[in-house]
């Protein structure tokens, strides 16, 4: 056989050619692409030879492989799992230790030029690097040989994005996102963790298309970062209604009231939590009735409190494609709560007289 | 890890954990409730316990109390995370390293590599799957799996409908199929009621044939004799785990030691980092600090050295079923203490008493009462959280002076296994463990029992130094 191509790696695992054509039209569907886009999807499959994806971990938590893993659908998760059969990653591959590294040597050898490299996590520079030691190096030098030979490096999570947790002040560790110690374009992929379907999204693009998609100023995929939250939340209607909850599971907040006045930064962040949302489809964190806290976003860690309510004007417009309009939806935010303060005290007295049954219907709105 | 090999086997072994990213640094000066967004980021594999353990310290500083709907929708949200951790461990860490090319010439090697082979074998995909339907239930209860927000002192920020009671019903009973028919090939309440060696043997012999993985893994075990591998000092220790609708844990809190039950004296931890890349001396979480210090002398891991009443002790599934006093296990520790094969069998045991427990928990949810009861953060107030992640106790430790966090110490459950030497000389569970571990042996070659040794703790390397 001269070439592998995806599709033999799918075929070999045992996928069957309609359940790969049904793979093509749900990548369609996730992407944004119109089903005539299905059939070039499963001709780049069949004819394009497999992009090898290496997958390596800095600090972090894991929880970007943990929503990899655990993709909502599970046709496309085993599907890129196969696809890509993560040729190294330190957490799902069968080896360890020296052998794991062993076979990373391996995979930049026979592969230069050639593969994807997925960073989940981020180099520590303190202590010259030794808060992250991985197979006896200190992570920094191990990421810089790896994405020397790369085709595109993809930064997974807000780690590797934007520093994250261990980059909130005071930064002990003077941990640093990727972009700033490597000289390849780094696509960013940002979440705490990353929606599954984003992840497998954005590989299933590059590899069906060769290259990376649209990105926007910060260098995140626009077909997955270019609305907020706020844009499509389910309670949007309650936040233009000045309905507003006022403490966790209070009245309100079962009847699917607007959060952000415990503190959602739905109308500052873009993802697409609010229209892909999690655990297949099932929900996101509006959902559990608790605020968006802006985990796509760079430096959401040291803006204030998750709690506050959203009140720095200059908070909005994080995003390139907000310069202009992130203003302007700055004003009306601001504005539209000034508003609806007071018309929300008037609004609650009213339910609070509301009878129960009522109350007991509505429970169930929240699944919306 | 670093060995000292003698004589076919190891002679002294040294736990380093090389990742330190600095929790108990950053919180400082914090407002105490974004320690919840915080906390659960120590781990993406257990964040729920993490949270859980924030909300309890948080709740215990505030004088939160939670309301029943709340106490059980988180217990759900956390069994969810722990059973679902449990077999994560068992079908994508331990098992495929049995699958591997040292054990070609084994009888079972076939039977095992095709069943168990990383992410190619039959096992992998069926076990993804079932989980992803399973944790649809963290999506209701939780918004998002890892670092759900959910999580509050005084409860749940999510009211369960009655129709959502129905669906979580629907998901936790899909689940237990899964278990009834791929994991145990058996009834959960067969696998619960067994009360010693002797059952198990019986139990596995009729399970020849058509066998469930936890057959399998028990001929394994017999093959390779995995109950002579990974014997630490069997002293245990649980923090208590889940709350009945009555209040009484599921599991209960406890040390066993010396092949007796103790109560835990909670002001008997401390932590020592004589060989820790840590500033300081040993001192007890609610006073210490963590401040590293990469050129102490002696050290040799960012780990610290939690001890209890100055004993290191072992946590996990297998020490939770031990105080609690699950006959079977604690027939099996009797018979050849803790090893490899008891702390494989606990977890999986543990997973059918909580999908058990996780069925009455759904069924006593009364949707239309609260999930939630507010509580005032107070300026000044100290608050501690115990709780059992899947590989052991977990505590937050929280002193907030003037409405910031002014101390938080974190001690997870990988940090007492994998904790290093200490000021006595004492090593760590795992460094007991693997001493007297066979290195290359005709029945395990090249080091690979150093390797299940090491997995049978399900370590955690993020939680560890944190």
């Amino acid at each position: 056989m001269a070439i592998e191509t995806f599709y033999d790696v799918m075929r070999r695992q045992g996928i069957s050619r309609r359940s790969f054509l049904k793979f093509c039209s749900l990548t369609a569907t996730t992407l944004g692409l119109s089903p005539a886009f299905v059939p070039k999807i499963a001709w780049a499959m069949e004819n394009t030879p497999r992009t090898p994806v290496l997958w390596m971990h800095g600090l972090e938590c894991t929880c970007c492989s943990e929503s990899f893993i655990r993709s909502g659908n599970p046709l496309a998760k085993d599907v890129i799992l196969s696809m890509i059969s993560l040729d190294y990653d330190d957490t799902l591959m069968a080896s360890a230790g020296f052998q794991a590294e062993a076979c990373m040597e391996e995979a930049i050898a026979k592969y230069k030029g050639n593969y994807i490299l997925a960073v989940e996590g981020n180099p520590p520079l303190n202590e010259d690097g030794m808060f992250c030691i991985t197979g006896g190096k200190p992570f920094i030098e191990k990421l810089r040989h790896a994405a020397k030979h790369a085709k595109h490096v993809i930064a997974w999570g807000a780690c590797a994005s934007w520093g994250c947790v261990q980059a909130a002040r005071p930064n002990p560790t003077r941990a640093t996102p990727i972009h700033k110690v490597l000289d390849n374009p780094v696509i960013k992929v940002p979440g705490c963790p990353p929606i599954a379907e984003v992840m497998t999204g954005v590989i299933t693009y590059m590899l069906t298309f060769g290259h990376p998609p649209e990105l926007d100023r910060q260098g995140r995929p626009k077909m997955f970062y270019g609305q907020r939250n706020h844009d499509k939340c389910y309670r949007r209607a309650h936040f233009d209604a000045g309905e507003f909850v006022e403490s966790w599971d209070d009245q309100g907040a079962r009847e699917g009231y607007c959060l952000y006045k415990m503190g959602c930064k739905g109308p500052t962040t873009y993802n697409a939590c609010s229209t892909i949302r999690w655990n297949g489809d099932t929900s996101w964190p509006v959902h559990s009735g608790h605020g968006c806290f802006g985990c796509s976003e760079n430096g959401f860690w040291d803006k204030g409190s998750f709690y506050d309510r959203l009140t720095d004007i200059h908070a909005f417009g994080i995003d390139a494609n907000a310069n202009q309009i992130g203003g302007t939806a700055a004003a009306v935010v601001g504005g539209g709560v000034a508003a609806h303060a007071a018309v929300t005290a008037v609004v609650r007295a009213r339910r609070n007289s509301k009878n129960k049954k009522q109350h007991d219907d509505h429970s169930g709105d929240n699944n919306a | 890890m670093q060995l000292d090999v003698g004589d076919g086997q190891v002679d002294a072994a040294w736990v380093n954990s090389p990742l330190y990213r600095g929790f108990e640094q950053i919180l400082l000066g914090k407002i105490p409730d974004d320690a919840l967004v915080y906390a659960p980021r120590v781990c993406g594999i257990c964040s729920v316990s993490q949270s859980v353990a924030a909300a309890f310290a948080l709740g215990d500083a505030y004088r939160a109390e939670t309301p029943p709907n709340g106490v059980l929708a988180l217990d759900l949200i956390h069994a969810a995370e722990n059973l679902i951790d449990h077999l994560t461990h068992f079908y994508l860490f331990f098992m495929p390293d049995f699958a591997r090319p040292e054990y070609t010439a084994q009888p079972w090697h076939a039977d095992i590599h095709a069943r168990f082979r990383a992410i190619e074998g039959s096992a992998a995909p069926e076990f993804l799957q079932a989980r992803t339907a399973f944790m649809h239930l963290m999506g209701l209860l939780a918004g998002k799996w890892p670092h759900s927000l959910a999580i509050q002192p005084g409860g749940c920020t999510r009211a369960v409908s009655a129709r959502e009671r129905l669906h979580l019903g629907n998901i936790v009973g899909a689940f237990r199929r899964f278990l009834e028919q791929r994991v145990f090939a058996a009834p959960l309440d067969e696998i619960v009621a067994l009360d010693g060696r002797d059952a198990l043997l019986h139990w596995q012999a009729a399970q020849a044939g058509q066998p469930g993985d936890l057959a399998r893994f028990l001929a394994l075990g017999e093959a390779l004799e995995l109950h002579t591998l990974g014997r630490a000092a069997d002293r245990f220790m649980s923090f208590g785990a889940y709350r009945e609708a009555d209040g009484a844990p599921l599991f209960a809190r406890g040390v066993w030691r010396d092949g007796g039950l103790d109560s835990l004296d909670v002001d008997g931890i401390a932590e020592d980092v004589s060989h820790s890349w840590m500033a300081g001396d040993t001192a007890p979480p609610r006073t210490a600090r963590t401040l590293p210090d990469p050129g102490r002398e002696g050290a040799y891991t960012w780990c610290k050295a939690p001890r209890l009443h100055g004993e290191a002790v072992e946590v996990g599934a297998l020490a939770r079923q031990l105080v609690d006093g699950h006959p079977l296990i604690r027939d099996l520790v009797a018979a050849t203490g803790g090893n490899v094969l008891t702390r494989v069998v606990a977890r999986l045991l543990e997973s059918a008493r909580i999908l058990l427990a996780m069925q009455r928990w759904t069924d006593a949810l009364i949707p239309g009462e609260p999930f939630h009861n507010p509580a005032a953060p107070l300026a000044d107030a100290e608050g501690i959280g115990l709780t059992e992640a899947a590989r052991g106790s977990l505590g937050h430790w929280v002193r907030i002076e003037g409405g910031r966090i002014r101390n938080y110490q974190i001690v997870s459950p990988t940090t007492w296994n994998f904790s290093p030497r200490d000021a006595a000389g004492q090593p760590g569970a795992l460094e007991q463990a693997l001493t007297g571990t066979p290195v290359d042996s005709p029945r395990h070659p090249r080091k690979i029992a150093v390797q299940h040794v090491v997995r049978s703790f399900d370590p955690c390397m993020v939680c560890t130094a944190h």
